[in-house]
């Protein structure tokens, strides 16, 4: 393991928290009204999916966790979890549903990501940049408005509703950033 | 996108932006009506009060010569008002912009944001709670008239699906009662940095030689103690260590404690007030601890204000006062979990690419 301070904290660390696994969803800087600064984090507890906050004096030290990336392709939901395997060993890992929100709405069976494995647990998933998917129920776009920065909302293949502008049409394949939701470009 | 192009794309985001107006006149109807003086104070200054947890913005006055003076901006009005309280001015309040450095990646902080501080002559800090619990009453009234809901008589806002209760009197917690209640933990033992360092470790915190009795505090009040305020109903959150409180009075009754008081809604830390400090020397004294602090402590230095200690010794009349963030302020009433969302140009999205 290696330590790190809290200057060194990027969303989706993997840090020891009590003793336990967890993931930084999110952190911020707080100065309180009198004195040093701190850091409020909002860990997930890589056991129980369950988000926490702590503040952390700034520039405190924690153990950072030997997470390693593994290609897997996702397969199917299995009650809370997900199911993906390994496209060299064959194994099969599951991911429990709090350790991907968000990401959930851009799984598509038979795809490959980045599975994060920690120990012996794939304990999440490392969002791409960009992922493309079709654009699978989309209205008409409002004839006669060519506004600038008018948009309208799409549904896509695996059911994810996106703001798109008017120009997409059903069928078109579309890049979303998967951290925001926010439409990036049409392929 | 920027938030002119959000504004662009999403008229109803106007919605919040109106907020803000609505908060603002309401804050100087509410004053005006009780015949305080709205005064300006200077943005540009030559010595900032010194206050070692604060970061100052630097720059240069020029003269016609290219000869430079140091210049800062405000961090708050407090000093400008103060000598114009000396001066014989009376009840009086800013609303006016304030600059802290080292305030980004934040969701309740602007380096640039908007501060209202108001003082009342022959208070004492009791005074302005209640001056607190009408303000933000008046404000909501306001509002509701505006947005014409004349339906909408009960004193109460919702900020994230939650409702809060701001009719008086607000829930009074003493430091003491809030540790007890929060964190279970004996105030007065964790004075003293001892026991406060025992505490610390028994609760789990990583406590090391360097760790300060402030830092300490700030980490059990952040974790235990702040997340628990105002729910449901404002906190106010009153009898600070002396150590915490730079402008205030002591207690007489007792000179570990200080006069001053935060108040809380839904966990957000809307206002600092204090039974005003009268005593130069003691004002001097801890301007100048305030400077070996700040020296120590690597920040931007600069010289206190000492014509502050001038209009001190001529007299300051009893008084009390409060800072609010009138951001955070519009945060509660438009219902935005971030400062940012209050603001038309946030300073992220103006530094973004610079």
């Amino acid at each position: 393991m290696a330590t790190i301070t809290t200057a060194n904290f990027k969303k989706g660390n993997f840090i020891e928290f009590r003793n336990e696994p967890n993931q930084i969803v999110d952190f911020q800087f707080v100065n309180p009204g009198k004195g040093s600064a701190f850091v409020r984090a909002k860990l997930k507890s890589l056991k129980t999916g369950k988000v926490i906050e702590f503040t952390y004096k700034s520039g405190e030290t924690v153990e950072e966790l030997p997470i390693l990336t593994r290609e897997m392709q996702y397969l199917y939901k299995e009650g809370d979890s997900y199911v993906f395997m390994d496209n060299f060993s064959y194994e099969q890992f599951n991911i429990s549903e709090g350790l991907l929100e968000g990401f959930i709405k851009y799984l598509k069976p038979n795809d490959t990501y980045q599975v994060l494995v920690y120990g012996e647990d794939a304990v999440g998933v490392r969002f791409p940049k960009k992922v493309w998917l079709t654009v699978t129920e989309a209205d008409e776009g409002v004839k006669g408005n060519t506004a600038s920065g008018a948009t309208k909302t799409v549904v896509v293949e695996t059911g994810a509703v996106i703001t798109v502008p008017l120009f997409i049409k059903e069928g078109d394949k579309i890049g979303i950033d998967p951290e925001t939701g926010a439409y990036l470009e049409r392929g | 996108m920027t938030t002119w192009q959000k504004l662009h794309a999403d008229p109803q985001l106007w919605q919040r932006y109106v907020i803000r107006e609505h908060v603002l006149h309401a804050i100087r109807e509410f004053f005006d009506r009780q015949d305080f003086h709205e005064v300006e104070t200077p943005l540009l200054i030559a010595n900032p009060p010194a206050e070692s947890y604060l970061d100052v913005f630097e720059t240069k006055l020029l003269d016609r010569n290219r000869n430079g003076k140091h210049a800062y901006l405000s961090t708050s009005p407090e000093v400008p008002l103060k000598k114009l309280m000396v001066a014989g001015l009376g009840n009086c309040y800013a609303l006016t912009k304030s600059f802290r450095n080292m305030e980004m990646q934040s969701s309740l902080h602007n380096p640039e944001f908007t501060i209202l501080e108001w003082y009342r002559v022959g208070a004492d800090y009791k005074e302005i709670m209640s001056d607190c619990e009408s303000l933000l009453l008046y404000i909501r009234e306001y509002i509701v008239k505006k947005q014409k809901k004349p339906g909408d008589t009960s004193p109460t806002l919702t900020y994230q699906n939650t409702v809060v209760d701001l009719s008086a009197p607000w829930e009074k917690l003493t430091m003491v009662e809030a540790f007890k209640k929060w964190a279970g933990i004996d105030f007065v033992q964790f004075l003293e940095m001892e026991k406060a360092k025992e505490i610390a470790v028994k609760k789990g915190y990583t406590v090391s030689a360097d760790t300060s009795w402030e830092e300490l505090y700030n980490q059990i009040f952040l974790n235990e103690v702040e997340p628990h305020l105002g729910r449901g109903k404002p906190t106010i959150l009153y009898e600070f260590p002396g150590s915490m409180a730079a402008l205030a009075r002591r207690k007489q009754s007792d000179p570990r404690f200080a006069e001053r008081f935060e108040f809380y809604i839904e966990g957000l830390e809307l206002g600092d007030c204090y039974s005003e400090l009268t005593d130069w020397r003691e004002q001097q004294s801890r301007f100048e601890n305030e400077l070996k602090e700040l020296k120590r402590s690597g920040k931007t230095m600069y010289d206190y204000d000492h014509d502050f200690i001038e209009a001190l010794k001529i007299g300051l009349p009893d008084c009390s006062g409060i800072a609010i963030g009138v951001d955070r302020l519009v945060m509660l009433f438009a219902d935005v979990k971030t400062i940012q969302e209050t603001l038309l140009f946030p300073a992220n999205e103006l530094f973004e690419n610079a």
